[in-house]
């Protein structure tokens, strides 16, 4: 593999000079006075829900403000530094984690949401997803042949398209080890135009290649007339009576708390766009009528287990485009409700990232930390939400009234989880591996499949000792017409309170079972043209 | 599912566990060490009580890492204070309700298997108390160690210095158009 480390990149940042554009930017951290802005929709959110409607609202011609509590970061700032980019393009630092620690949660947060760092897979939704939602929460108008065109406009859009350039040596291993064992494999379709193919998706794409809400529906809006505010954090709803009329706003300083002021937006509509956690959240500050207490429940992540394998042949898990290549051969296998189905994947490995996942102390911790060079990352994630046994997680307030995600880890995710890593340590031994580990506290480097096998067997799998992450949360504000079991409309809309919108992922019933940035594009599309049509109508 | 765990028990475990921090909180602020002592000197964030506690953890933590890059426990304690600027207020009340906690000798043996401030334990001592620690079997001691030393990896290895040792050679420069 080439060093990277004496490329140089210079490429032009739209953002350098967002007034010369004509672009109505406020930094949050300006505000100190109390003031009221108006609007017709006030957008809390600027990922991948909040982008995708601002863009369709403003150039239907409604005047449209998007707030996002992070500071604004663009590529002139994308210094390939991993340390900044948990600091300033994460939530909680990258150091989110769910409440009694057995799963870390890698979740963006920052102007254009995770799409900023996410590692660029796209992928329709599933059918048997989008059935199961169907059938078990009335989700209505949102089968797979209606959203198809939604999802080819969004691909249009953002140039999703199969990635044809050969793979990393990461993503090879994946490739190799499926085509031995007649497992399906396939290439990653990438919303990326001009892609370098360096790997530095996670920290804020350097070249602007990647097409995140940063550099297209973000600046769609903005030039459309739609106004931006950032470093500045959705506090409460304001409702009057049965309608919320706007949003109580903080700006907030540098370390992200609040510098005293009150910004308050009022608006004909309010679109919570915050994310799962963040916009359940929002909810329960607000204290929302909820007469069933569902706000904040049914939160997913596809809890992702890990497999490190290290091959004689240098595989440097750094470089080349993150994620290429998949396989869904264990996707649905076991049925829709089954026990948990996964999607294998390959993850990129940055020296902090790969010491906080492989862990453990002393001279042995250092000795894995060296082998990085030659280690290959795999990852299996699996679907929740299907199963009677697996309900999700519950978003809680921190006293302060930040989100907290409670998500105990039972054994329906430890049985998955434990099928997920024989699957990986199989496929990266048919790979080529000399030694592969799966990710769990407890395990060594098996040197064999028939080692590892025997090895796993007797391997204790329980929480916190299992190795478990998320990069995808979904759910918590449940969209369905089953009015006992959801608190969304399958159009958006909120179910106990007029001008109330929910567009972005924590509306899924359930997990996907696919990454989720082109779920949330196409259904966004959808609601926010249908609201766009009623506000202008 | 022959080693699983029994999700009632766990869950009464974790009832405990908040107890025991809710408790240990208590006494730590009667005891005087609370969490409102404001940061150490030459920290943002850790205060003196936790520099102390957890300069010797960090050293025996990231092991011959820190000698590699040419640095020390000292070193690998800011950057772990580095790492808690993107937390948010709430993510390091969290951790330092942990660390009020291991201030309590009962705490530590519960956590880790032995009384002793790591300050007080030897090099030897604290790799057999890693070892005791990660061993353990009951969850809150298994919660203590991921939460304590998960961020001390993360925060050593992102910084440049400490990156080069693990044979990352660097990212791409980025040069401003």
């Amino acid at each position: 593999m080439k060093d990277l480390s004496t490329l140089q990149i210079k490429v032009d940042d739209p953002w350098k000079n967002p007034a010369e554009n004509g672009w109505d930017v406020i930094d949050g951290r300006t505000i100190t006075d109390n003031r009221t802005l108006e609007a017709d929709v006030v957008i809390i959110g600027s990922g991948a829900g909040g982008g995708v409607s601002a863009e369709i609202l403003s150039q239907s011609g409604l005047k449209v403000i998007v707030l996002e509590a992070a500071k604004l970061k663009t590529s002139d700032q994308f210094n390939l530094d991993e340390g900044e980019a948990y600091r300033d393009l994460y939530q909680e630092g990258a150091m989110r984690a769910t409440k009694d620690a057995g799963m870390t949660i890698l979740q963006g947060r920052a102007v254009g949401g995770t799409t900023v760092v996410n590692w660029t897979s796209s992928f329709r939704t599933p059918r048997e997803t989008l059935n199961f939602w169907r059938d078990q929460y009335a989700v209505d108008g949102l089968s797979r042949e209606e959203l198809d065109p939604w999802f080819a406009a969004m691909e249009k859009r953002l140039n999703i398209e199969k990635w044809l350039v050969p793979p990393n040596a990461n993503n090879d291993v994946l490739k190799r080890g499926c085509d031995a064992l007649g497992w399906h494999a396939e290439a990653i379709p990438r919303n990326v135009s001009g892609c370098w193919n360096i790997g530095y998706c996670g920290m804020g794409c350097p070249t602007n290649a990647k097409l995140s809400m940063l550099v297209t529906t973000l600046p769609g809006a903005l030039k459309s007339g739609a106004t931006l505010i950032h470093s500045a954090q959705a506090d409460t709803l304001i409702i009057e009576g049965d309608t919320v009329t706007g949003v109580k706003v903080h700006p907030l300083k540098d370390d992200k708390t609040p510098n005293g002021a009150t910004l308050t937006l009022k608006a004909r509509a309010v679109i919570s766009s915050g994310g799962s956690m963040q916009s359940p959240a929002l909810l329960l500050r607000s204290g929302v009528p909820d007469p069933h207490g569902l706000v904040g429940t049914r939160t997913f992540l596809h809890p992702t287990n890990f497999a490190y394998g290290i091959y004689d042949q240098e595989i440097a898990p750094y470089y080349g485009a993150p994620q290429s290549m998949y396989s869904d051969e264990f996707v649905f296998k076991h049925g829709v409700d089954g026990p948990a189905g996964y999607k294998l994947e390959m993850m990129p490995m940055h020296p902090g990232l790969n010491s906080a996942l492989v862990g453990g102390y002393g001279e042995t911790a250092f000795e894995h930390m060296q082998r990085l060079p030659n280690l290959a990352a795999s990852i299996a994630l699996l679907r929740d939400g299907f199963h009677e046994d697996n309900t999700g997680g519950k978003v809680e307030l921190r006293d302060n009234g930040e989100p907290l995600l409670d998500y105990p880890v039972n054994d329906y995710l430890l049985e998955g989880t434990k099928r997920a890593h024989l699957t990986q340590l199989e496929m990266q031994f048919a790979a080529g591996a000399k030694e592969v580990r799966p990710g769990h506290a407890h395990a060594p480097y098996y040197k064999s499949w028939k080692e590892a096998k025997a090895g796993v067997a007797n391997l204790e799998y329980a929480p916190t000792i299992t190795g478990l992450g998320s990069a995808h949360v979904m759910g918590g504000l449940t969209m369905g017409q089953d009015d006992s079991r959801c608190t969304v409309n399958s159009d958006g809309s909120y179910k106990h309170l007029n001008g109330l919108y929910v567009i972005d992922g924590s509306v899924f019933p359930t997990s996907l079972g696919v990454n989720p940035q082109l779920t949330i594009y196409g259904i966004s599309a959808r609601n926010a043209t249908k609201l766009a049509e009623t506000l202008t109508a | 599912m022959d080693q699983g765990i029994n999700r009632r028990g766990f869950l009464k475990l974790g009832a405990a566990g908040s107890a025991l921090l809710a408790t240990g909180s208590g006494l730590t602020l009667l005891s005087g060490c609370s969490s409102n002592d404001g940061p150490a000197e030459g920290y943002r964030y850790f205060r003196q009580q936790d520099v102390d506690l957890l300069t010797p953890l960090v050293g025996a933590v990231m092991g011959p890492a820190l000698a590699a890059a040419g640095a020390t426990a000292a070193d690998g304690m800011k950057a772990y204070d580095d790492l808690l600027e993107g937390a948010m207020p709430g993510t390091r009340a969290t951790l330092f309700q942990i660390l009020d906690l291991m201030q309590l000798g009962a705490a530590r043996w519960f956590l880790t298997g032995t009384w002793a401030h790591f300050a007080d334990q030897s090099d030897e001592e604290l790799q057999q108390t890693l070892a005791d620690w990660s061993a353990k079997e009951n969850g809150i001691a298994r919660m203590a160690f991921k939460g304590l030393t998960q961020p001390m990896h993360m925060a050593w290895y992102v910084k440049p210095e400490a990156a080069s040792t693990t044979g990352y050679p660097g990212p791409p420069k980025r040069v401003i158009a």
